[in-house]
């Protein structure tokens, strides 16, 4: 039982998306950006018009609604302060740029010629042409504003990318996704089981969860957000939960029982080949990979108390990672590298910490009810965390520069575990 | 015989005898009734290391045949963030133990659960820690290995719904299922 290997009832199918998910990712170089902080800068004042319609009569509803989705965007995106043409309103500041263009609609296809005009003189300094189906118009508005969060960051957006995320019905909790700004949340699993701990492969073609759907203990699966089909990736005696992906997506590490106690191990892509990369008689959990893919980063109690620790990828060298806060735990490295997430506990739960990757400059990002699970957006300009701040447990994001969070609509529905995914694909025109 | 067939025919035979001992069973020994409060995805089977049908065995030699059922046990609670059997649950685990030890059919999972505090990552190792504690003590106080399964709740499955001390004090246990 205990040397029960899991991989061998794994259908072909994962090990196909393995394979391609392995050759399409090489080993990612090292940080180009590290020159720029995690979180937000100050906002620039920038100016959004309309789009004008054109092509089928009905082009005015869609683009109607497209403005609003694009505002949102830029405004979401934390690099601007949005100003709507359409909304009659003090402009606080002279915009440093309009945004705006032309939305047609022809049957089923919609092409949005995106521009940027910079003030004062209003010369266009981005120009392009987004085309996409016409049922899809969300993601082209999407691809555009993530281009001018480029033109004026450096960096493209995150508007075109998903939230996986856990909701609870009663006692059971399902696998949930929506688009990064709220819209269409939609269930991934139907088990009346217990799922949590989402993640996404470095490509997002893969979510990868615990569940208890298998019956006994808790399992780590993996499912692909179009097929909604879970895989068994490790079901070995004892629990297995909180996988991640490698940065290169060669294989992940988890939390397993199977040695009766809870230590951390990297299992490869189809989750066989445990290696052991902790031994204590604490717990060791929640293990997080730096963006590097060479340090890992995770809880263990073995000084009392849960505490953050960050080990190199082998499983040397552990150590603690802040001395000036206690009761750590959930960590979440920045894909730019240069800090880390964490939860430190209160008397009504936890508040969000970061801190630089070496421990230095903690600083508490947000407080107030209890904050969960936080996990970085693609670009390390937000963060995306579980809150009963409100008295209803939900995903709430913060832009770390000190405004409020900002809480994302489920319907209502009692959310929690979130996983903001990688970019989906390129930002480019077409 | 065809493969297939024989396969198929070896199968359907397989099935009949479980069957037919599965029947022979009800007779031998009471059924055990369904835990109280159990939810739609609390495991059925206590004993997953064993194939179905065997999780009861009466023919086992020298076995005493008890009329106790898993409810009889008692539930043990815990300190904050703590794992280990205190005096209170030390008490409550020397019943369990005289009841398993009396009842060596009866088969046990040990469910460890945790209040609500804790992420939900480590509350998944505190339960399983909680669930090996209990089993530990009561493999030291006589009760067979082989009655004795675990499984770690987390913070899933609180007892009482509720956000205080008193509720979370109920929620920090370990249940017999």
């Amino acid at each position: 039982m205990r040397n029960r290997a899991p991989f061998v009832t794994l259908p072909a199918t994962l090990l196909v998306l393995s394979a391609l998910l392995a050759a399409a990712l090489p080993a990612r170089a090292d940080d180009v950006r590290l020159e720029t902080r995690s979180g937000a800068s100050s906002r620039m004042p920038l100016r959004v018009t309309s789009l004008a319609p054109a092509g089928d009569r009905d082009a005015g509803t869609t683009a109607v609604q497209a403005d609003e989705v694009l505002a949102a965007d830029l405004q979401y995106s934390a690099a601007f302060d949005v100003a709507r043409a359409w909304v009659a309103s003090p402009q606080s500041a002279t915009p440093i740029a309009e945004v705006g263009g032309k939305w047609t609609v022809r049957g089923s296809t919609v092409r949005l010629m995106g521009e940027v005009r910079e003030y004062p003189g209003k010369q266009v300094i981005l120009a392009r042409e987004y085309v996409g189906p016409a049922a899809k118009w969300r993601d082209v508005v999407h691809r555009f504003a993530d281009d001018v969060v480029l033109q004026f960051t450096g960096e493209p957006g995150v508007s075109a990318t998903r939230i996986a995320f856990i909701v609870q019905e009663g006692r059971t909790k399902e696998l949930w996704v929506m688009d990064s700004d709220g819209h269409d949340p939609r269930p991934l699993t139907a088990d009346r089981s217990v799922a949590q701990s989402p993640s996404w492969s470095p490509d997002g073609s893969l979510l990868l969860f615990t569940s208890y759907r298998g019956g006994g203990a808790p399992q780590l699966w993996v499912l692909s957000p179009e097929t909604r089909k879970p895989f068994l990736l490790s079901g070995r005696q004892g629990f297995n939960t909180g996988g991640m992906y490698a940065p290169d997506g060669s294989g992940l590490v988890c939390t397993l029982g199977m040695d009766g106690n809870a230590e951390i191990y990297r299992l490869d892509a189809r989750g066989g080949s445990p290696q052991r990369l902790t031994s204590h008689r604490s717990i060791d959990t929640s293990p997080c990979w730096a963006p590097t893919g060479r340090e890992i980063a995770f809880t263990s109690d073995r000084s009392g108390v849960p505490q953050v620790h960050v080990m190199d990828a082998d499983g040397g060298n552990v150590r603690r990672l802040t001395y000036d806060v206690s009761y750590t735990d959930s960590p979440a490295w920045s894909p730019r590298g240069d800090r880390i997430a964490f939860v430190v506990r209160t008397d009504s739960g936890f508040d969000l910490w970061t801190c630089r990757s070496d421990g230095s400059n903690t600083t508490r990002v947000v407080a107030g009810g209890s904050n969960e699970n936080p996990r970085w957006s693609p670009d390390g300009r937000h963060l995306i965390f579980s809150s009963d701040r409100d008295g209803t447990r939900s995903l709430w994001i913060t832009d770390l520069d000190g405004a409020a969070p900002r809480k994302l609509d489920t319907g209502g529905r009692k959310a929690m575990s979130p996983a903001w995914s990688p970019r989906m694909g390129a930002t480019s025109a077409r | 015989m065809h493969p297939t067939l024989l396969r198929t025919t070896v199968l359907v035979t397989a099935v009949l005898a479980m069957f037919a001992v599965g029947c022979a069973k009800k007779g031998a020994t009471p059924p055990t009734p369904p835990p109280a409060g159990n939810t739609t995805t609390a495991p059925t089977n206590p004993n997953p290391g064993n194939t179905g049908g065997t999780t009861t065995n009466p023919t086992t030699p020298g076995s005493q045949q008890g009329t106790a059922t898993v409810t009889d046990l008692r539930t043990i609670y815990f300190a904050v963030d703590s794992y280990s059997i205190d005096g209170t649950a030390q008490a409550d685990l020397d019943a369990n133990a005289k009841l398993l030890r009396a009842n060596s059919n009866l088969r046990v999972t040990v469910e460890g659960h945790c209040d609500e505090r804790g992420t939900v990552e480590y509350n998944l190792a505190l339960g399983q820690k909680r669930a090996d504690a209990v089993r530990d003590y009561l493999l030291g106080a006589g009760v067979s290995a082989a009655q004795i399964a675990t499984l770690t709740r987390g913070k899933e499955f609180p007892a009482v719904d509720g956000h205080d001390e008193s509720a979370w004090a109920k929620n920090r246990r370990a249940e017999f299922k």
